[in-house]
């Protein structure tokens, strides 16, 4: 199965007759070779006949683009950015110049959804590389939706962005709340330099007397040395169960496994200690953090 | 009450005036493309001026639970400039069919010169080919002989009568666009185009049946209350509360809902308001804490 047969199995259930018929029109339409101006108008157009709403997938689905592409997720999809990206593959010339400046064309007079969508057929195109300074500027953004098109839920960023672009996407993903466990790729693309900038930003958001965000300690893996185990244990100095579950969590990445399952021993918060005891045993990858935004948790925090 | 003001130029608007608007119960607002005062002078300014109604100003209006929609166009005034038209009448078509954009608009006629028939018909061509709904503004000076061309050119293009908003009219012209099927939409300007007063005799002659009120507030002296504050009149002066309802919500959703571009779940649903969302790097606020999850009262 490829990935746009996933996409169009997981639109159908929410499109009606006629939303089903625009949406084949346009596909024939796109396979048969159109102008750039057409290919902008009828990407544009699906608006038309779907509304965005999330696409409500079974694990089952997601775990099946998983494995088609992976670090590929489109459980946060919505139905009308799904239409689009289904659109974008129908094309027969992905890998040609004419492709390629029909995509740079429909980057230009795009708005939000479609960069939204744009984005996230990127990692599904030939040659993805190609699109690595449109998807650099979805990046540079501070809506978080095209932000998250890009860095989130997808392989493009870690695969393909330079050093600069990766890091700062990284770091950026703290600032707009963005999920830093949704940047796929994070922990094979960790270093020295990318854990320094995390604890620079802990000391700077400690000058200003405002909260780390609990991500952050992601950033860390097992860089850093004293530096980061200093900063780990100040920030549970007065912590929430939140924070004490992500700072357990990043000892255990470091190879303190001891250390969390201590902090597992005297968690009284039920989901903060099952988190602390899986790290304990030696869950340690990002994905661990995804149980931390658990509403308890959040409220805790807050 | 709620309020859907289908004419009015946001991006001259400050948030007081998007406030006092939500305030006052305009849950939904058009913003059709226009001049700006003064005459563009490269095709870059339109694109950005586009995508600035479709996003920035978009953006804006959510920060107070007003859904924004807009039309795009090439207008009359600035049809004339001929060079820079051609290159403008080929980019508006990349944004025509976007979400949210409700009508071809606002078009039509302003001197009546042959650059303005020329991009009338034009872009009357591409609201046909995508089955769009079309917004015509009429002209300021020989008003009557525009509006009375605007409808034969639509007509002879092609564009279903049901499918065409005259804007602007008055008492000598409504009978005209009402008898061919189109809608008449009027502009509250107290000075100008239309008072709230001529407005209430109007919809108590020729009832509510399409016909539409909006504020066209802009750059100038203009009220974006023009649509609440009419409507309060209308009842005052005992026209019935359905006729009100119908010339300042639902007849402008009805002839704008055609494009298949208003979200009526989304529409209807309680507005939620999120202001610690951000815009490329703008937020609405300047250091107020922000307003989240705040139902916006009808």
């Amino acid at each position: 199965m490829k990935p746009s047969e996933l996409l169009r199995e997981a639109l159908a259930p929410h499109l009606s007759t006629t939303a089903q018929t625009a949406l084949d029109g346009a596909l024939a339409e796109v396979a048969g070779g159109v102008s750039s101006v057409r290919f902008g108008t009828l990407l544009a157009g699906l608006s038309r006949h779907i509304k965005s709403r999330p696409l409500e997938l079974g694990e089952a689905v997601v775990e099946r683009g998983l494995e088609l592409v992976p670090d590929w997720s489109i459980e946060r999809w919505s139905t009308l950015e799904t239409g689009r990206v289904v659109l974008i593959l129908g094309r027969s010339d992905l890998a040609s110049e004419a492709a390629a400046q029909a995509l740079e064309d429909a980057f230009k007079f795009a708005d939000e959804g479609e960069t939204c969508a744009l984005a996230k057929s990127l990692p599904l195109l030939p040659a993805p590389e190609r699109f690595v300074w449109r998807a650099g500027e979805c990046c540079r953004s501070n809506m978080r939706t095209v932000f998250e098109s890009t860095a989130c839920d997808s392989p493009y960023a870690a695969r393909y962005f330079d050093d600069v672009a990766w890091k700062q996407t990284v770091i950026k993903a703290l600032f707009v709340g963005a999920p830093l466990w949704r940047v796929r790729g994070l922990d094979g693309r960790l270093d020295e330099d990318l854990a320094r900038m995390a604890l620079d930003l802990v000391d700077e958001r400690r000058s200003a007397g405002r909260p780390i965000p609990p991500d952050l300690w992601l950033c860390l893996g097992g860089f850093a040395g004293e530096r980061a185990e200093r900063a780990l244990e100040d920030e549970l100095q007065g912590a929430g169960a939140r924070q004490r579950a992500a700072v357990g969590l990043a000892f255990a990445r470091r190879g303190e496994s001891a250390r969390a399952a201590d902090l597992a021993a005297t968690e009284d918060h039920p989901i903060a200690a099952r988190i602390l005891r899986a790290a304990a045993e030696g869950r340690i990858d990002q994905e661990l953090h995804r149980a931390l935004e658990d509403p308890s948790l959040v409220a805790a925090h807050a | 009450m709620r309020f859907f003001d289908p004419h009015i130029h946001c991006i001259s608007r400050t948030t007081d005036d998007y406030q006092a608007m939500a305030d006052a119960g305009v849950r939904a607002v058009i913003e059709p493309a226009f001049w700006l005062g003064q005459p563009r002078t490269s095709v870059g300014s339109f694109v950005d001026y586009f995508s600035t109604l479709l996003g920035w100003e978009r953006f804006r209006a959510s920060q107070f639970g007003i859904h924004h929609y807009c039309a795009i166009g090439l207008n009359s005034k600035e049809a004339n400039n001929e060079g820079l038209a051609r290159e403008v009448l080929e980019i508006v078509p990349r944004f025509v069919t976007k979400e949210g954009v409700v009508a071809v608009g606002e078009i039509g006629y302003d001197e009546i010169t042959a650059a303005e028939e020329h991009a009338y018909q034009v872009q009357l061509e591409l609201a046909v080919q995508n089955e769009m709904v079309v917004m015509v503004h009429s002209p300021h000076r020989d008003k009557k002989r525009g509006i009375i061309r605007s409808l034969d050119v639509a007509q002879e293009a092609g564009v279903p009568m049901e499918k065409l908003i005259i804007d602007h009219n008055n008492e000598e012209t409504v009978r005209d666009v009402l008898d061919r099927g189109a809608w008449a939409a009027f502009t509250i300007y107290p000075h100008t185009k239309m008072g709230s007063e001529r407005m209430v005799e109007l919809v108590k002659e020729y009832g509510p049946q399409r016909i539409i009120v909006d504020s066209s507030a802009d750059w100038g002296v203009s009220d974006p209350l023009s649509v609440p504050k009419t409507a309060a009149l209308m009842l005052e002066r005992g026209i019935d509360p359905a006729a009100v309802e119908a010339t300042t919500w639902g007849n402008a959703l009805a002839a704008y809902g055609q494009s298949g571009q208003i979200d009526e779940q989304a529409l209807l649903a309680t507005p939620v308001i999120d202001q610690t969302r951000l815009f490329e790097d703008n937020s609405v606020l300047r250091g107020q804490p922000p307003r989240v999850d705040q139902g916006v009262p009808n």
